[in-house]
């Protein structure tokens, strides 16, 4: 069985802030990490691979920097990566970046499951995962919370409004996963890291991939940010402040002027 | 296997950082500081070889280990310093006591010992220190007799006693330095030998989450082949062979120390809302009590940096070059720390918070592997020899090698590197030619005035390069704005106190002085240090936000 | 990498528009680095038009040929019957003003089991047109059942616009669409307008306080998801009945190979459902632990509302994931709103600024929460809610 986890490199959100003044997100400094979503699909690939014996590449497309999320995808156990990286993918909105993966899903050519994480905590737009099916022209199913599989057909429980359903689906197809409250994420020991040097990682081009490069970047992307802005400025309301106990008579008095307290 | 980059340090470094951020919470640490207990449990998890597997990276690939790098063992350390300097000093203690068998030991010892460590994941203890052999090892007292069998050496008897031993209650494996008749030595002791006892765990001002205890040898027999090396007399060298490594590991703790102490401060300033806006955003709080610490600390890191890479081509020795980086990083990270108390006003002088903690933890760092004032008097020994052998040639030299860098890259602050060190030469002279290093406390203070114009010369010239300290957080241009504040205010301080010592010791004419360290030459230099020590607050909140 | 002409003057603006840090003032000129993702935050910002996208070289279509606002209908189940998802007439009411604007027709597309039953209630939300595709075959949702029926329909009736609601239905659907129309799809859109005839999608971008604006020029349909409660339902055409087009359209075999096993529906009550809730408080960073928690929960318990928790909040772990108020969360409509300990991200704001009455407490009096508050305490919550709930209880027992 062949696994392929697509893999993105993101900023640490919790620490990503934003200026004050300018309203301009503030970069410096701010650590990047495997986008969590990931790197739970990635820890269910590595359970299935322990199960299974399947082979699990890690595909990530980024700058070069982002050798350091596939070489940690390597520590904890996965066989081997790729990364697209080339000027050509830069600019991609999530249908060309779909459009790139998918193209080196076939390239890569052997595949049975496909995980992705809903989305990456710095787009938000669980799009990527459902494009990439179609150009694949294979089944998905999205915002699955457990996926396993015997190597001939895969078995999630998907979440759905107001419950779960428990789905099977035959291979290959391509799962999104979501993540469960109280995970926390898992880390290579130190000769884990050591050893996963040797493990290969190859650095894919547009070229390499032999895509159309109509449909990368700037080009292959149908939207376009038209004006960035800063949030509208509102008027502020009434500000009360005071001892602890004359703002609990005041905030009481409140809800009884607006009806929530009779 | 191919040695490791820099993306295997950063991964390692992350799980690290994750594995104190699932276990180590503030409350663990400080439920563990106030019963002054270390956390066995924790220390035999970050060995667990699927957990971390910390201790390998001391143990070399053949045996098993993975043979780690200076440049990733003293990063290790400074992020071990970042979550507990208790923790750090069990962990480091396992270093330090596996390195007389790393630096002494046959290939036979090294496959027996290391790979019961690596494998079995056993605690070492360092077993130097006596009451009266501190870093003067000299005066030595346990001693080891030869046990003889038909004119064959078969082992030693050990007797004597040891103290301040970290891990020393805990330990499995001791290496226990003691007087052969050939001379001082390196033994192997394990727990339970026969004759061999722990003291009770000391009660320390700080790093109260490490083991610290005495250790007794009455008759304690070894086998020949737990002697290191096999050769008695060897022990003061395989010693100070590791000096220079070992003290590059208490640097980063007195980094990481620090830089956890101002951080925390920092954050917390960010959000403490004073007179209409954060306490962060005021000039005067930043400039006294956080800016200066951190511009030491990106100093100090790429000294301990460019030490560590240094130490990885020549294994071993630089010992000046440890002494400084020590000196310099711990005292740096001690006071770094006292003032992060006092930037957090009350809420730093109570237990809620983690800085009066790493206060107490930090201040151990300027006094083992070697006090402040041990060092000191290494540094000033080592550069007295330079100063004298060239003739006062030798900071002259290196001044002008700042000129023309300087030429080069003018944003760097070499120039006032190299008025710092023209400073030092003249002052260096003028102690040779009014004999006043016979007064200690000028030794003392030469030391540290090498150490100033050394660290920034190194900080100064890596900026010069584009070379961005791996772990620092800042950009290239923060850094130049940086060192450029670090040579001035280390050249005025070079200037300003080896006049002090000059005049208060010996006797010149001061104004003659003044002009021959060229006082006001440097300080036309102070020209926008505010400024630029303004830009370095407003990076230092841009990146440590609340 | 962006392309900066000749006018430039220095002046700096871009450099810190750029949310990538990409660029920076190189003898007084703007400089585009490596870190430039071609995103376009820049190009409005330029006071003298410097800047530039390169060119594009995609082919135009014809896009006079596109006409018609769509609004996706899902159909959503309780395990027991199935109903219209409430965030359909949302993109209905929404949709009604957009057609105005383009002066074209507002279309409802219903696919499912015996959908006639929702003809009448869709009309009265706007809807010119209803295009249904009824079969007991798409009583379950199915990825590529639906995006095959949407995509036939779509091909042969050529919108100009389609909307979908971000739910777990159609953040599966709308991007498999998008790829095999390859068009654009804008995700949460907390905005849409017109403006010279092209959709003009709004959202936060980038993770932070900042908007941007969207827009597709060159593909059709424009496509963008919308969360539930984003925009506000209402009946502008009662008793109207919108002239109905029912296609037959067959389930592709390879649907098949995805199969439901078993559904589960979890039993929850009213107050804890966040997005129906007339009452949420809500808690942020500034609530520090399980205990601050415990506190909204109080005051939860007196005024009969639910509890969410700002993105910080959940990072922190203190409440579970799907209790989320914000952009990448829930977004909720509530009568009352009250957030205690919440900056005021703008990724939080667009969760909950359209409630009726929000109250905001927090020590900071500057905070940005305060920006979109009826009334504000500047205090801290961890001291003010104990007192709030005995006053309630005291008011109550009078």
């Amino acid at each position: 069985m062949n696994i392929i986890v697509c893999i993105k490199q993101v900023p640490d959100s919790t620490q990503v802030k934003v200026d004050p003044k300018t309203g301009t997100l503030i970069r410096a400094g701010v650590p990047s990490i495997l986008n969590p979503y990931d790197h739970y699909a990635l820890e269910k690939a590595l359970a299935i691979k322990a199960r299974t014996g399947a082979k699990v590449t890690v595909l990530s497309m980024g700058p070069n920097q982002a050798v350091a999320v596939l070489r940690l995808a390597l520590a904890l156990g996965a066989d081997e990566g790729v990364l697209l990286s080339d000027r050509a993918f830069a600019g991609s909105d999530t249908w060309a970046t779909a459009y790139a993966l998918a193209t080196a899903v076939k390239k890569i050519g052997q595949y049975d499951l496909i995980l992705c994480g809903q989305m990456a905590i710095d787009g938000d737009t669980a799009q990527t995962g459902p494009e990439m099916a179609y150009h694949l022209n294979i089944p998905q199913i999205t915002f699955c919370d457990s996926v396993d599989s015997d190597g001939q057909r895969v078995v999630v429980k998907k979440l759905i409004e107001g419950g779960h359903q428990m789905m099977e689906a035959d291979l290959p197809v391509l799962i999104t996963t979501t993540m469960p409250v109280d995970y926390v994420a898992k880390y290579p020991s130190f000769m884990a890291a050591h050893k996963a040097q040797d493990k290969q990682i190859f650095i894919w081009t547009a070229a390499d991939i032999g895509a159309d490069v109509h449909k990368l970047g700037l080009e292959g992307s149908p939207t376009r940010v038209s004006r960035i802005f800063p949030p509208p400025a509102r008027q502020k309301g009434e500000m009360i402040s005071g001892s602890a106990e004359e703002m609990a008579a005041k905030f009481v008095e409140i809800l009884k002027k607006e009806s929530f307290v009779k | 296997m191919a040695k490791n980059d820099l993306t295997t340090r950063n991964l390692m470094l992350d799980s690290l950082k994750q594995y104190a951020k699932n276990r180590l919470s503030h409350e663990f640490i400080r439920e563990h500081d106030a019963k002054n207990e270390i956390p066995l449990e924790i220390l035999k998890e970050m060995y667990d070889h699927d957990v971390l597997g910390v201790h390998l990276l001391l143990i070399p690939e053949e045996y098993g280990g993975l043979g780690g790098q200076t440049t990733e063992i003293y990063r290790v350390c400074e992020q071990l310093a970042r979550i507990d300097l208790g923790i750090a000093t069990g962990v480091f203690a396992t270093f330090l006591g596996s390195d007389p068998i790393n630096v002494g030991g046959t290939p036979e010892q090294k496959a027996k010992w290391f790979k019961k460590i690596a494998h079995e994941n056993k605690l070492v203890a360092y077993g130097a220190t006596e009451a009266d052999a501190g870093s003067d090892l000299v005066s030595l007292r346990t001693r080891a007799d030869r046990v003889e069998q038909n004119g064959q050496i078969v082992g030693y008897k050990i007797t004597g006693s040891k103290m301040w031993i970290s891990n020393g209650g805990v330990a499995d494996i001791y290496t226990v330095l003691a007087l052969a008749p050939g001379g001082p030595s390196w033994f192997i002791v394990e727990r339970g030998t026969p004759g061999f006892t722990q003291d009770a765990h000391e009660d320390k001002h700080g790093i109260r989450l490490s083991n610290t205890a005495g250790l007794a040898f009455d008759e304690v027999y070894v086998p020949a082949e737990n002697l290191i090396g096999l050769e008695e007399g060897k022990g003061f060298l395989q010693a100070q062979a590791v000096f220079g490594y070992t003290r590059l590991m208490v640097a980063a703790f007195g980094l990481g120390g620090g830089e956890q102490a101002v951080e925390t401060a920092l954050q917390y300033a960010q959000q403490r809302i004073q007179a209409g806006g954060p306490l962060a955003q005021k000039q005067g709080f930043m400039l006294k009590l956080i800016t200066p610490h951190y511009v030491r600390f990106e100093a100090a890191r790429a000294y301990i940096d460019w030490t560590a890479k240094q130490l990885e081509v020549n294994n071993h020795g630089l010992a000046t070059e440890g002494a400084i980086a020590k000196l310099y990083a711990t005292e740096s990270g001690n006071k770094a720390a006292e003032d992060a108390i006092q930037a957090m006003g009350g809420f730093g002088y109570t237990k809620e918070f983690a800085v009066e903690k790493i206060k107490r933890d930090v201040k151990i760092t300027c006094i083992y592997e070697g006090t402040s004032e041990v060092l000191e008097m290494t540094i000033f020994r080592g550069r007295w020899q330079e100063h004298l052998k060239s003739r006062g040639q030798f900071y002259i030299k290196q001044a002008e090698e700042f000129e023309a860098l300087h030429a080069q890259h003018p944003d760097v602050g070499a120039d006032s590197v190299a008025l710092g060190f023209r400073a030092l030469a003249r002052v260096l002279e003028d102690c040779r030619l009014q004999k006043l290093t016979r007064h200690q406390y000028i030794t003392f203070m030469l030391g540290d005035l090498i150490s100033e114009a050394e660290v920034a010369a190194v900080f100064a010239k890596q900026c010069a390069e584009g070379k961005v300290t791996e772990g620092s957080r800042f950009d290239l241009n923060s850094l130049k704005v940086m060192s450029r504040v670090n040579a001035r205010l280390s050249a005025f301080k070079i200037a300003t106190e080896g006049m002090k010592l000059i005049l208060g010791v010996g006797a010149a004419p001061a104004q003659e002085l003044s002009q021959a360290v060229n006082l006001v030459g440097i300080e036309e230099k102070m020209t926008g240090l505010i400024e630029d020590e303004d830009l370095v607050s407003a990076k230092l909140r841009e990146i440590f936000k609340a | 990498m962006i392309q900066v002409s000749e006018k430039c003057v220095g002046c700096g603006k871009c450099v810190s528009t750029c949310p990538f840090g990409a660029l920076s003032l190189v003898n007084r000129k703007a400089v585009p680095n490596a870190s430039c993702t071609m995103c376009g935050a820049c190009v409005s910002v330029c006071p003298v038009k410097a800047l530039s996208l390169p060119a594009q070289g995609a082919v135009k279509k014809d896009l006079s040929a596109y006409k018609g606002v769509w609004a996706f209908i899902e159909i959503t189940d309780d395990g027991k019957s199935q109903k219209v998802r409430p965030v359909g007439f949302e993109l209905l009411t929404k949709g009604r003003e957009l057609a105005d604007q383009l002066g074209e027709e507002l279309a409802a597309v219903v696919i499912g089991d015996g959908v006639e039953k929702y003809f009448a209630e869709l009309s009265s939300y706007g809807a010119d047109k209803i295009y249904s595709v009824s079969s007991p075959a798409y009583h379950d949702y199915n990825t590529l059942a639906y995006t095959n029926a949407m995509v036939t329909l779509i091909k042969k009736y050529n919108p100009s616009v389609v909307l979908f609601p971000s739910t777990y239905i159609g953040r599966d659907l709308s991007p498999r669409i998008s790829a095999e129309l390859f068009v654009g799809l804008t995700a949460d859109c907390t905005g849409l307008s017109i403006a010279d005839g092209l959709l003009i999608q709004t959202r936060p971008a980038f993770g932070g306080n900042i908007m941007a604006d969207i827009k597709c020029p060159d593909y059709r349909p424009q496509m963008s998801t919308v969360r539930p409660n984003v925009f506000k339902k209402v009946v502008t055409r009662p008793g109207s009945m919108a002239q109905v087009v029912s296609e037959v359209i067959g389930v592709p075999a390879q649907a098949g190979k995805v199969r439901i096993m078993s559904k589960y529906f979890d039993e929850v009550g009213a107050q804890e459902k966040l997005d129906e809730a007339e009452v949420v408080i809500a808690g942020g960073r500034g609530m520090k632990d399980a205990a601050g928690f415990g506190l909204l929960g109080q005051l939860a318990e007196q005024l009969g509302g639910a509890v969410g928790a700002s993105r910080a909040a959940i990072d922190l772990g203190l409440l579970p994931k799907e209790k989320q108020v914000g952009q990448s969360g829930v977004t909720v409509a509530a009568k009352l709103y009250i957030a205690c300990g919440i900056s005021g991200a703008v990724q939080h704001i667009v969760g909950m600024e359209h409630s009726d009455v929000i109250i905001g407490v927090n020590k900071d009096a500057n905070a940005p929460i305060f920006n979109v508050c009826k009334y504000g305490f500047v205090g801290d919550a961890r001291q003010l809610l104990p007192k709030v709930v005995d006053a309630i209880k005291r008011a109550k027992a009078k």
